[in-house]
């Protein structure tokens, strides 16, 4: 790492992304019942892509490298903010329900469906970054902390997290209106169902489902920011000590059956 | 390399960084830089205790899981100054922090770009399947537990 702090040039590189990305800001499409939304984040992720020797060749090889080496610290700061936006709401979700805790497990139906997918699809070890969870900010900072984020696993994560931080409002608002519809499950659960660890997934459900029930909306705003909070908490927690185990378990199963020989170690 | 240079450096990086958030935090969020320059130090040094309890204390389990766990004591109600610090890290928007570890990302991606381009669209569909199973599980869950304590 030594090598890639004194990288002044790496660095004044990021600090004009940093800069250009912010000043162009947010931009929203409106998109049926949610929202697209464009990140100053995603616009220096995709102009940092084509810096490289293949394109604009401002970065070289060492550069992106060291650069690769940087990112699951970066992420550090970020997970402090995390913290503290968890905090102050810590003892509200104290006083949650039996309902709103026991369905933070439905967030390991991502690995149970979506390790098998990723697999048949042809992934390896990008099934279980991709699929151990949704993918948000603190899953994304424990792959890279475990793994490193340049790795297959790493490639996995990050890609279902920009997936859903472009994508997300949008299919999670559509996702919400369509059950809600169909009216199998009660809108409270959905409404527990709406907080996976994102405040702009959730909003966007929230959002649908008091549109579909307005004499409940109130109780439904509250049920999803309390178990959006919850799964704020457990998240990190929930994918080190329960997902990731289950994830290379049922990776490692599926890997003999497709592959006829047991998968490399890790 | 010995620990201390090790943590030397992750916290030269935490810095350099921490300047580059809080030029961001300007240009984009319009949150002055010597107004977020307290919330800024506070959240660098959750990141070092984090790192430092990593390297000296628990080393199999990852940093990441001190930083957000102290984050959260801090900002509990009750823990003291916990408003201050509260009031101080509001001025540090969430995203300003998003955007240099994607433009550090964006440039590491340059290297895998190939590999990216081959996995990119089963990666979107896995993303989908992602979306929808944990949805689905978690109302699934809470359904029947409501059912079964008769609140709905």
């Amino acid at each position: 790492m030594n090598e890639a702090v004194k990288n002044v040039k790496l660095h004044l590189v990021v600090l004009a992304l940093v800069v250009v990305s912010e000043l162009i800001g947010i931009v929203t499409f409106k998109v049926g019942p949610g929202k697209l939304v464009l990140l100053p984040m995603l616009y220096a992720m995709f102009i940092g892509i084509f810096l490289g020797p293949k394109f604009f060749k401002i970065v070289k090889e060492k550069d992106m490298f060291q650069a690769s080496t940087l990112v699951g610290l970066t992420l550090l700061l970020l997970m402090a903010r995390y913290g503290t936006l968890v905090g102050p709401k810590f003892y509200e979700i104290l006083k949650a329900g039996p309902a709103l805790v026991l369905q933070e497990f439905g967030n390991i139906a991502t690995l149970v469906i979506g390790v098998p997918i990723a697999m048949y699809l042809g992934l390896k070890r990008e099934a279980i970054g991709a699929a151990h969870s949704i993918a948000r900010e603190p899953n994304v900072a424990l792959i890279g902390d475990i793994y490193g984020l340049d790795s297959a696993e790493g490639r996995g994560v990050m890609g279902v997290y920009i997936c859903g931080t472009v994508f997300g409002t949008i299919f999670f608002g559509l996702m919400a209106s369509f059950l809600a519809a169909f009216e199998i499950f009660h809108p409270y659960a959905l409404a527990m169902a709406s907080g996976v660890g994102s405040a702009s997934m959730m909003t966007a459900s929230v959002g649908s489902l008091s549109a579909a029930y307005p004499a409940m909306a109130e109780q439904i705003q509250a049920f999803g920011v309390a178990s959006n909070t919850l799964s704020g908490i457990d998240g990190v927690y929930m994918s080190l000590i329960l997902a990731l185990p289950m994830s290379n378990k049922l990776y490692n199963y599926i890997y003999k059956l497709k592959y006829k020989t047991a998968p490399e170690a890790v | 390399m010995t620990k201390q240079q090790n943590l030397v450096e992750s916290i030269a990086v935490l810095a350099l960084v921490s300047v580059m958030v809080l030029i961001g935090n300007q240009a984009g969020f319009d949150n002055n830089i010597i107004e977020a320059l307290p919330g800024m130090a506070i959240l660098l040094l959750l990141c070092i205790a984090g790192v430092a309890t990593n390297m000296f204390v628990f080393k199999k389990i990852p940093s990441v899981l001190f930083v957000i766990t102290y984050g959260v004591i801090v900002s509990l109600p009750g823990f003291p100054l916990s408003e201050t610090v509260n009031a101080y890290v509001a001025k540090v928007h969430f995203l300003a922090l998003t955007t240099p570890i994607l433009a550090y990302a964006g440039v590491a991606i340059g290297k895998d770009l190939e590999t990216f381009k081959k996995s990119g669209w089963r990666i979107v569909i896995v993303s989908t399947f992602v979306m929808v199973s944990t949805y689905i599980g978690s109302a699934a869950i809470a359904q029947s537990v409501l059912k079964f304590m008769g609140d709905i």
